[in-house]
């Protein structure tokens, strides 16, 4: 059985990185939804609106990543990456809602 | 890697891009494709320091009525989380003005958001030894 052909052959392995580093905020956000549960006895379901937040945007992030890889490889090999606007909006906006979502929660 | 400028990329045969980045990024021609994945990278490792100060300014509300007095205590932690809100903001900001640098081949713009991270977290040390202290 031959291995399959690589995506691209950039030795700077940037469509891994790039990858690897939206696994790792990924895991940050599960993480951080995860340890807002552990907060609940302190405010009450404010912690379940924040871990539902993690989780949805810690899904969206997974279920993409696949995809990402591809563009990304292709973008490479073509020497043409399109900036990906809507994803660097979508986290920003989702983690500035996690945020106003906490002082909510502090401050009730 | 000397120029964020790609050498493949030629104006006048740009690609159709998505509606968002064709009204974000309009001017310029795409930059070397490991320059834009270098931005992105640099714009999640901010995300992740915006999301540490959010779950830190609600574990000090959470876990620090020992420590500080309940107004104290409340403050510190819309302040942290106030910070992380900054941070992500700024770090938007900052990948959208470097995809422009990069785009136009002008130099990248000169990381605001440090010294803001800088001052937060100076003020924040001082806050609470004062606090400390006091108590």
């Amino acid at each position: 059985m031959t291995p399959a052909a690589p995506l691209h052959v950039d030795p700077g392995l940037q469509p891994e990185r790039t990858v690897l580093s939206w696994g790792r905020t990924m895991l940050l956000f599960a993480l951080v939804g995860a340890v807002f549960l552990r907060w609940m006895p302190y405010f009450g379901l404010w912690t379940l609106a924040l871990t539902l937040c993690c989780a949805v945007v810690a899904g969206c992030i997974y279920l993409t990543q696949k995809v990402r890889y591809s563009r990304q490889s292709r973008g490479i090999v073509e020497g043409r990456v399109e900036a990906d606007v809507r994803a660097v909006l979508a986290t920003t906006f989702a983690t500035f809602c996690l945020g106003g979502l906490g002082i909510l929660a502090v401050l009730s | 890697m000397t120029s964020a400028q790609n050498p493949k990329a030629d104006p006048s045969q740009n690609p159709p891009r998505g509606r968002l980045s064709a009204r974000l990024l309009a001017q310029g021609q795409e930059p070397d494709p490991r320059f834009t994945l270098a931005n992105e990278r640099t714009f999640l490792a901010w995300i992740r320091t915006a999301l540490a100060f959010l779950a830190g300014g609600v574990a000090v509300e959470a876990f620090a009525a020992d420590v500080f007095a309940d107004p104290y205590r409340t403050v510190i932690s819309v302040l942290t989380i106030s910070v992380g809100l900054m941070i992500s903001v700024g770090a938007a900001v900052r990948w959208l003005h470097i995809e422009r640098s990069m785009r136009l081949g002008r130099p990248l713009p000169i990381p605001l958001i440090i010294p803001l991270l800088s001052f937060a977290c100076g003020m924040a040390m001082t806050v609470v030894i004062v606090l400390v202290v006091l108590d």
